[in-house]
């Protein structure tokens, strides 16, 4: 069996969200990865965009920012952001929407600005950026980010882009038209969401990893079915096309084997 | 017919960087790693500029060096970090010593207040930011955003006011004397900026001739009536990128966020790459014409 690092392992999940022909907002670090796999691999006719401005993108190098010039190099246009973030996805017309997060609450909230008070914060995090944008209007959302108990928090110091808020119907009352969350991938395990009460729930453990560690590194009450499956390992093909992507390691060289 | 005049708007890096008064407000343009002012940031470091306010969607190593030298320190902004490699290390520290103040939007929000600003209506409605604490926690502004029940489908909208930035500050990479601009590749917010502001710089690559400019109107992005000074400034994005000219410098960024961690290893930074060059054309002598070169964008592919 081919070895492989929880990075891989988490840029693969990412990868597998994407179904073929869907238009995909990938923002910075694993998920450009991961959208880049999944085109390489099983959705060759997903519309990547990024919200700097690059639309249907079919960059051949990696890029390091959502605004790098790597992906307007046989991206189908080069335009700006109110085409992007507006036209596109406020208009209604993206599928998927990849996000990072630094805390998330049970109802698959996001925190990407503070830690801490909000009158004297103890970090400044990156910002929204375009992520309130995007969970507020895309389709659905895949989250990623690596796996420690105080990412997930039963209060967020700051709600930066929007879950599914106080639980079910509380999007559709304030009219946001995306569908919010509906899979999280950690370097552990990975977690979707429960239909009736929009809250969270763990859906597979990587291997190697226990569902009891995932309930010790989650500090809020997560729902966990009878019967938690093992998430597929990657295939020798997602791996060699994974490494070929990234060959200077600049998003992969974290991890651990 | 006889021959019109093209206003010659250009001005040194230097002297332009001298109308900005201590305390003005800038809406500041290039998005993430691509065409940032960085040349503009850093001669406003020289200056020893202090209290300006920047607005913008998302900047990186240059509004980290403004905050590290306390040029600025009040932000409306989206996004703020060195994308892929971290946080910013300046605005972390000066963050914890509790110097920093700022207005949280999202990119879209920002995009779409410049674009106001630029109609010259007051606000302008999202259906973004409803239920999240941007909406809420304010820090700059007494009128960060409103939500109404919009007047026509009874649907709470949230309302942005528009900004009508002291200065707008854009890098691109063709300009003729009379402002006339092109941007190639992505534009980010810049064609907004450009049109919100009451005085509208354009950095850029390259001068081109008026002529040049009307044998293809249609690259045209920003027509010269909105900018009122062109400066001319090579490599006046490094250690980020211009598409079709220069690739970013990578392993300068990745020495920055490891050297700017403690505040020594940012005055040394300071020192070394901002003051001790003395002017934008001491920093390209010291960065060297060898690795210039070796940053220069492939024709084809554009980096």
């Amino acid at each position: 069996m081919t070895e492989y690092t929880s990075t891989e392992m988490m840029a693969v999940c990412g990868s597998r969200a994407v179904r073929d022909g869907e238009r995909v907002f990938a923002g910075t670090g694993l998920p450009v990865l991961g959208a880049l796999l999944a085109k390489v691999t099983h959705a060759p006719n997903a519309v990547i965009i990024y919200e700097g401005g690059n639309v249907d993108c079919q960059n051949t190098d990696l890029a390091l920012s959502v605004a790098d010039s790597r992906l307007c190099y046989k991206a189908a246009a080069s335009i700006g952001l109110i085409e992007t973030l507006g036209f596109l996805m406020m208009g209604g017309r993206v599928d998927l929407g990849f996000l990072g997060a630094a805390q998330i609450d049970e109802y698959g909230n996001i925190n990407t600005s503070y830690i801490g008070e909000f009158e004297s914060p103890t970090v400044r995090l990156p910002g929204s950026g375009g992520g309130n944008d995007i969970a507020s209007s895309a389709g659905r959302i895949v989250l990623m980010f690596t796996h420690a108990a105080r990412k997930f928090v039963k209060k967020l110091d700051y709600l930066t882009s929007p879950g599914h808020l106080q639980g079910p119907g509380s999007r559709e009352k304030l009219g946001l038209i995306g569908g919010g969350p509906s899979l999280v991938v950690t370097d552990k395990c990975q977690m979707d969401f429960d239909e009736k009460t929009k809250r969270i729930r763990l859906k597979s453990v990587h291997p190697g990893v226990t569902v009891e560690w995932v309930k010790e590194n989650v500090m809020f009450n997560l729902i966990i079915p009878d019967k938690v499956p093992t998430t597929p390992e990657p295939t020798a093909q997602e791996l060699e096309k994974l490494r070929s992507l990234d060959p200077q390691g600049i998003y992969l060289g974290k991890g651990q084997r | 017919m006889p021959e019109p005049v093209v206003e010659d708007k250009r001005i040194s890096l230097k002297e332009v960087t001298k109308k900005i008064p201590n305390g003005a407000h800038i809406a500041w343009g290039g998005f993430g790693y691509q065409r940032p002012p960085e040349a503009f940031a850093m001669e406003l470091i020289r200056q020893k500029k202090r209290g300006l306010r920047i607005y913008t969607c998302g900047s990186e190593h240059d509004l980290d060096i403004l905050v590290g030298a306390e040029v600025c320190l009040e932000f409306e902004v989206a996004f703020f970090a060195i994308e892929a490699l971290g946080l910013a290390p300046n605005l972390r520290r000066r963050t914890k010593e509790g110097k920093v103040r700022f207005e949280d939007y999202s990119n879209l929000s920002m995009a779409l207040r410049f674009l106001g600003g630029a109609l010259n209506v007051p606000f302008m409605p999202i259906r973004h930011l409803l239920g999240s604490d941007m909406l809420t926690k304010a820090r700059l502004r007494k009128d960060k955003a409103k939500v109404i029940d919009c007047p026509f489908t009874g649907k709470p909208i949230a309302l942005l006011p528009s900004v009508q930035a002291d200065f707008g500050v854009i890098c691109a990479q063709r300009v003729d004397p009379e402002g006339n601009t092109q941007i190639f590749g992505i534009k980010g917010e810049d064609n907004e900026i450009a049109r919100c502001a009451k005085t509208t710089i354009v950095f850029a690559e390259e001068i081109i001739s008026n002529e040049e400019i009307r044998r293809n109107p249609d690259l045209t992005m920003i027509p010269g009536l909105y900018v009122d000074y062109v400066v001319e400034v090579p490599f006046g994005s490094w250690p980020m990128q211009v598409y079709g000219y220069y690739d970013y410098d990578l392993p300068h960024l990745q020495m920055y966020v490891q050297q700017c961690r403690t505040e020594e290893g940012w005055q040394e930074y300071l020192e070394d790459w901002i003051l001790g060059v003395g002017s934008h054309e001491g920093l390209l002598k010291k960065i060297g014409e060898k690795r210039l070169k070796a940053l220069r964008a492939d024709k084809v592919r554009g980096y």
